[in-house]
This record gives structure tokens, sequence and C-alpha cells, in this order.
């Protein structure tokens, strides 16, 4: 019996597949604070790009708990549950001088990411 | 080629059946694309009090047109204005928003476009043909986790008297991904 069958392609398509989950997990971070991501380089998956690791950016928005990829691609389950937040990161801390002008970049980012900092 | 091979070897295997393959062809090739998009963003530049749920959250209000599902589950509408344009890409592979844009075009999965835009989106811009003086904001959102965004476009001028309907046909799937504008209608 195959996998994939024509009957189930609907379901699948309109039901989708969030990674949100159905867990209370208090958030480290709200909107508005400082934060700091970290520099850290596993060699196991992560949603951690090279380009925002040791940056400093803002909170913009808390989406509520999603699994953590990081932990997920370990386990073969949805695993370690906590916050997502959009993290702005101002084009000059990114990028130095060679930043566009009044450019900026926002990325979903998870607590096991992010420290506070300074604001 | 590789497509083929894989489609090929999996239905040895067993493990899918071809109709169902022709089946998702016929979905995003009919049913699912771009013009949903445009129909969310037509509602919203007619009516205030959608646009405010849509902004608000942008995956109940777009579900109440009836877009929903895989790669819509958890969605994000932000606003271009006069002193803000925002644009998307997925640094991590090709995510996208597939209930309201479809499948995403092959430049937009392209290793050029998705490297340069972070550092640079002025000059991706600029490659589309949209030149934004420096007085405007530009924010780009990195896909690459569980959120997905939607462009909403700025509403050209001269459109107040167009239906909803007219003002859907107006809006194009670059304009949602944020590498076009949305062009006033010819007169």
């Amino acid at each position: 019996m195959p996998l994939l069958t024509r009957d189930i392609v609907g379901g699948l398509v309109a039901g989708g597949a969030s990674c949100r989950m159905d867990a209370e997990v208090a958030p480290k971070f709200k909107a508005g604070d400082k934060v700091a991501t970290l520099n850290i380089n596993p060699a196991s998956h992560t949603r951690l790009p090279r380009y925002v690791r040791g940056k400093h950016g803002t909170i913009t928005h808390d989406h509520g708990v999603f699994a953590f990829p990081d932990s997920s691609a370990e386990s073969g389950t949805h695993s370690d549950p906590q916050h997502v937040y959009s993290v702005r990161f101002e084009g000059e801390e990114l990028w130095g001088k060679d930043a566009n002008a009044n450019a900026c970049l926002y990325i979903d980012m998870f607590d096991s990411y992010l420290e506070a900092a300074e604001s | 080629m590789r497509v083929k091979a894989l489609e090929t070897l999996l239905s040895e295997k067993g493990l899918v059946d071809s109709s169902a393959i022709d089946t998702v062809i016929e979905l995003y090739e009919t049913k699912i694309g771009p013009r949903n998009g445009a129909a969310v963003v037509a509602r919203a530049w007619s009516d205030p009090d959608y646009k405010a749920r849509l902004l608000e959250n942008g995956t109940k209000a777009i579900a109440e047109l009836g877009f929903e599902g895989v790669q819509g589950e958890d969605m994000m509408v932000v606003e271009n204005t006069d002193s803000v344009h925002n644009v998307v890409v997925c640094t991590l592979c090709s995510c996208y928003p597939w209930p309201t844009l479809g499948l995403p075009p092959v430049w937009y999965k392209s290793a050029p476009y998705r490297s340069k835009v972070v550092r640079d989106p002025r000059g991706v811009l600029s490659e589309f043909g949209v030149e934004l003086p420096d007085s405007v904001e530009i924010r780009v959102w990195d896909s690459n986790a569980e959120l997905r965004y939607l462009v909403l476009p700025n509403r050209p001028a001269g459109t107040d008297d167009l239906s909803e309907a007219e003002l859907a046909e107006l809006v194009t799937r670059d304009s949602m991904i944020g590498t076009a504008l949305v062009a006033a209608p010819a007169s």
C-alpha cells in the first residue's frame, strides 16, 4: 500500500502540518526587548543562519510556542517546545559599513538562540 | 531528469501512487496560486476592518477567504506604506506561503536571490526594476523557520473607483513577495 495515495492528497494539502505545539512554556522575552544571538556552530541542523550569529537585535513579535527544529532533527519528533519571535536586526549590525541605507532584517528566532542584551 | 528519476523510484518501490502526484500538480496548477493572494490583498484594500484583522492575525483572516493548509499554517502579513517596503526571502531553502501564492518561482529558490537580498536588498529590488528612495525603510523578512510571510502592497493611486474584483486584477505575484510594486491601471 503506497504511503501517498490520491485519496489523501486533498486532506494533506488542506490540513497542513504546523510545528506549533500546545504546550505551556513561558517566554523568555517580550516585544521591545534587546537581545543578542548566540554564536553557535553546530554540526547538526539549525535555523540560526551564520549571518545572524553573535548579532544584536530587538524582539518585535512573539508568535507563540513551536517545536525546536534543532532538537526535533535529532529526536525525529516534535521536541523542546519554545517561543518563536520576530527579531529585527539593523542593516549595519549585520553588514557593517557595506549595509544599504535604511534597511533592516526580520527573522524567526527561537528562545534557545537568544540571550538578553543591554538596551 | 532528477525529479523524474525520484518519482520513478518512489513509484517502483510502491511508496507513492503516481495518480496522487498528478492530483498535487493539478491542485497547484488550477486551484492554489497567486490569484488567492490577490483576493486577500483586494479585500484588505476595500475593507478596513478586514485589513485590521489581516495585520493582527494573518492566518485567521486569510482563512476567512478559504485559503489555508500546508505552508500557510502560520501566516504573517506585512504592510507596505509610503515609508516602509517589505520583501520576503527564505535563506534556508524556499519557504513560501503556498495557499496564497502557490509554488515559488525558480528565482525565489535560487542561491543568488537568497544570498543577495539579505545583504543588498536595494540592489536586488533595482534588478527587479524597483527603485525606492533612501527615505523608504526596506524590511527583509527571512522566513527560514515557522512563519510564512505575505506582503500587502501599497494600493496605487487612481484606484478609488475600482471594485474589489478589479483591484485583484492589478495585484501580481511579485508584489506580494515584495520584488515589485502594484502599478496603477493604464488609463
